[in-house]
């Protein structure tokens, strides 16, 4: 009983252990440091994402803009920095710094994800739907922008964030880590944190309580939004290129992060290190196919079984949920 | 009162849409523009924004209405704005197909409405459906570029093949082309072929995973200019842009600035201007009554290397 339990605590972090001995043993490249840092700074647009995406799910609601989002608030940053506002009409033209392009990119991802709250909340509309609408909505607003051309040459100050190092750590996994130890400490120990699991574990009780639960579900598209912009500008800034196809299907790979992380679609049930570790095992399997040389084909298919085989194992665990 | 008002409305509104009806009948036959249809597989993508708009800029410079449909990677919707374009009127068809195979029932509709499609840049298996077809030679254009790849590795090394979407007709044209004269030359070894899906990101953290099996490589050949661009990142953040070569494929504005600062080491310019301008030309003379037309017309795909910058812009030359 006592082994059972822990191996179903723990069941991502073995997973994710016995894949690192595996391709350990299969390629002598796998366990440098170099390739460490790869596939930290490769998952950390995704983790950003999915501490979002988890925060969704955790109120049974779903997001599949954030890839969206992510190329609009990217763009966004990049052509605020390169060209500034321009109005011709009232000879007015207002140039943007580094940290006020960065600014309005986030400010913009969160206005997005604001509004896709306001439809499910207001108007009902069903999460799948509002987050369907506004994938191609902000996909739509990002060619507008970019007029279906990338936006390149940004300086190095802008590519510091998504290349550089600080204290012997590239700058997107500082970004990451920081989002996910404030994700971590207000979904442990914060009320808006209780109020989410509280959401997705029975919205009616939860509304009988006495919770404003249409106030929590706006901010936490909100907040899906944000984190969506700051995987936007980390991506950006990595390319030095807003592209205006960024982030194509990025929200299927934060799906499937939570869903490996053991978070259950059907909400009040896991948590941001969970994601975490399912980002890992998703980007330790990117990286050790390529390095192994396996076939591209053949890739798909084994994350495709990657995924199922997660939830088979969460159905096992926790046989009375629908 | 609301229904006696509503009554009205209607009274005075009807006799307008039954004049503005008959009206439309007349002008169409008289001295209205001709519609002419451009459907671009996708506009994801500045190459094909600019195929796009250049067909679209030059029907419009020959006095003709156009409007740009995007089928977003997609037969089915390509379908929807065929059927779409049949019902509108339009009079032709500039086409640059989502499938070889897929495609070719959309032009043969078109074909039994009387409207006729021209392919520019890929092609449908399909002789009698299209006019004409003007096709950028992607296979030929690689044998050209591997000639070029084996004399500036000078007969050995060790490379990475960066592929394009596994699932996409232009990405094995490329990979053939390019081993078709590559493959003979024994002490050229491919380390890895991966997929980086056209894309700039993917390229970037591909290459990355590959640089760590394989950090003694001496060049990348990639299918598309994106995915040059994200190899040539990679290389950068290793260290290794300096001995590393890198290659690509289409001829964009990126990629040809880095050729300029002698970051790339070569392209291969696929002309979107000049194939959109010819279509649409051809199209004009069709219409015009013109019938004696090649049912294909191969555009060549020229190497850009360092040495011959100077003589190419990007996205191609106007015609």
């Amino acid at each position: 009983m006592n082994i059972k339990t822990t191996v179903i605590k723990f069941q991502s972090i073995i997973a994710l252990f016995i894949l690192c001995v595996v391709l350990a043993l299969l390629s002598d490249k796998f366990l440098t440091p170099e390739n460490g840092w790869n596939i930290m700074r490769q998952i950390s647009i995704n983790v950003c994402i999915s501490v979002g995406m988890t925060l969704v799910i955790l109120t049974r609601g779903i997001d599949l803009s954030v890839g969206s989002i992510l190329a609009f608030s990217g763009a966004v940053a990049a052509g605020l920095l390169k060209y500034g506002i321009d109005i011709p009409s009232l000879n007015l033209y207002i140039g943007f710094t580094v940290f006020g392009a960065i600014l309005g990119g986030i400010l913009v991802g969160g206005g997005l994800g604001l509004f896709n709250g306001w439809m499910i909340t207001r108007f009902k509309v069903p999460p799948f739907v509002a987050t369907l609408a506004m994938l191609t909505i902000a996909r739509g607003a990002t060619m507008l922008w970019t007029g279906g051309f990338p936006i390149t040459g940004l300086g190095e100050h802008f590519a510091f964030i998504g290349t550089g190092w600080f204290l012997g750590m590239p700058m997107p996994v500082w970004i990451t880590i920081i989002v996910v130890a404030i994700a971590v400490i207000v979904t442990r120990s914060t009320k808006f944190g209780r109020y989410v699991y509280a959401i997705g574990g029975n919205e009616s009780a939860a509304r009988l309580s006495g919770l404003n639960i249409n106030k929590i579900k706006i901010w936490v598209y909100a907040l899906a939004g944000i984190l969506a912009a700051v995987g936007g500008i980390i991506l950006t800034s990595r390319l030095d290129s807003a592209q205006p196809n960024a982030g194509f299907s990025y929200e299927l790979d934060s799906i499937a992060a939570v869903v490996i992380g053991g978070t259950s679609l059907s909400g009040g049930r896991g948590s941001i290190m969970g994601t975490v570790q399912g980002a890992l095992i998703i980007g330790v399997l990117n990286s050790g196919l390529v390095l192994l040389n396996v076939s591209p084909f053949w890739q798909q298919i084994i994350k495709g079984f990657v995924i199922l085989i997660a939830v088979i194992l969460d159905r096992v665990n926790h046989p009375n949920e629908d | 009162m609301g229904r006696r008002f509503f009554s009205d409305v209607v009274k005075f509104i009807t006799p307008i849409i039954l004049a503005m009806i008959l009206l439309g009948c007349v002008r169409k036959d008289g001295n209205a523009p001709k519609k002419i249809a451009v459907v671009i597989s996708t506009l994801n993508n500045p190459w094909f924004v600019v195929l796009g708009e250049s067909a679209a800029q030059k029907a419009r410079d020959l006095g003709y209405e156009t409007t740009i449909f995007d089928s977003q990677n997609n037969t089915a919707k390509e379908a929807e704005h065929f059927e779409n374009l049949i019902a509108a009127g339009y009079s032709a068809v500039l086409f640059n197909p989502t499938d070889a195979e897929g495609s070719v029932s959309n032009v043969n509709r078109a074909k039994q409405a009387g409207i006729p499609t021209f392919c520019m840049d890929r092609e449908v298996n399909s002789l009698e459906g299209p006019v004409t077809q003007i096709i950028s030679d992607s296979f030929s254009g690689c044998v050209d570029l591997g000639q070029y790849f084996v004399r500036q590795m000078n007969k050995k090394g060790k490379y990475v093949e960066l592929l394009g979407l596994v699932g996409d007709n232009n990405t094995w044209n490329r990979s053939k082309g390019f081993h078709s004269v590559v493959d003979h030359f024994p002490d050229l070894k491919m380390v890895a072929q991966q997929s980086a899906d056209f894309d700039r990101n993917k390229a970037m953290e591909v290459l990355e995973s590959v640089l760590q099996s394989n950090p003694d490589i001496d060049a990348v050949f990639c299918g598309n200019d994106a995915m040059a661009m994200g190899a040539y990142q990679a290389l950068v953040s290793a260290g290794k842009a300096d001995s590393v070569m890198v290659f690509g494929f289409d001829g964009t504005e990126d990629v040809m600035n880095a050729i300029k600062n002698k970051k790339i080491m070569a392209t291969a310019m696929q002309s979107p201007k000049f194939m959109a301008q010819t279509a649409a030309e051809l199209a004009d003379k069709y219409l015009k009554g013109e019938r004696n037309m090649d049912r294909k017309m191969p555009i060549t795909v020229e190497v850009v290397t360092q040495d011959n910058i100077s003589e190419f812009d990007a996205y191609g030359s106007e015609n």
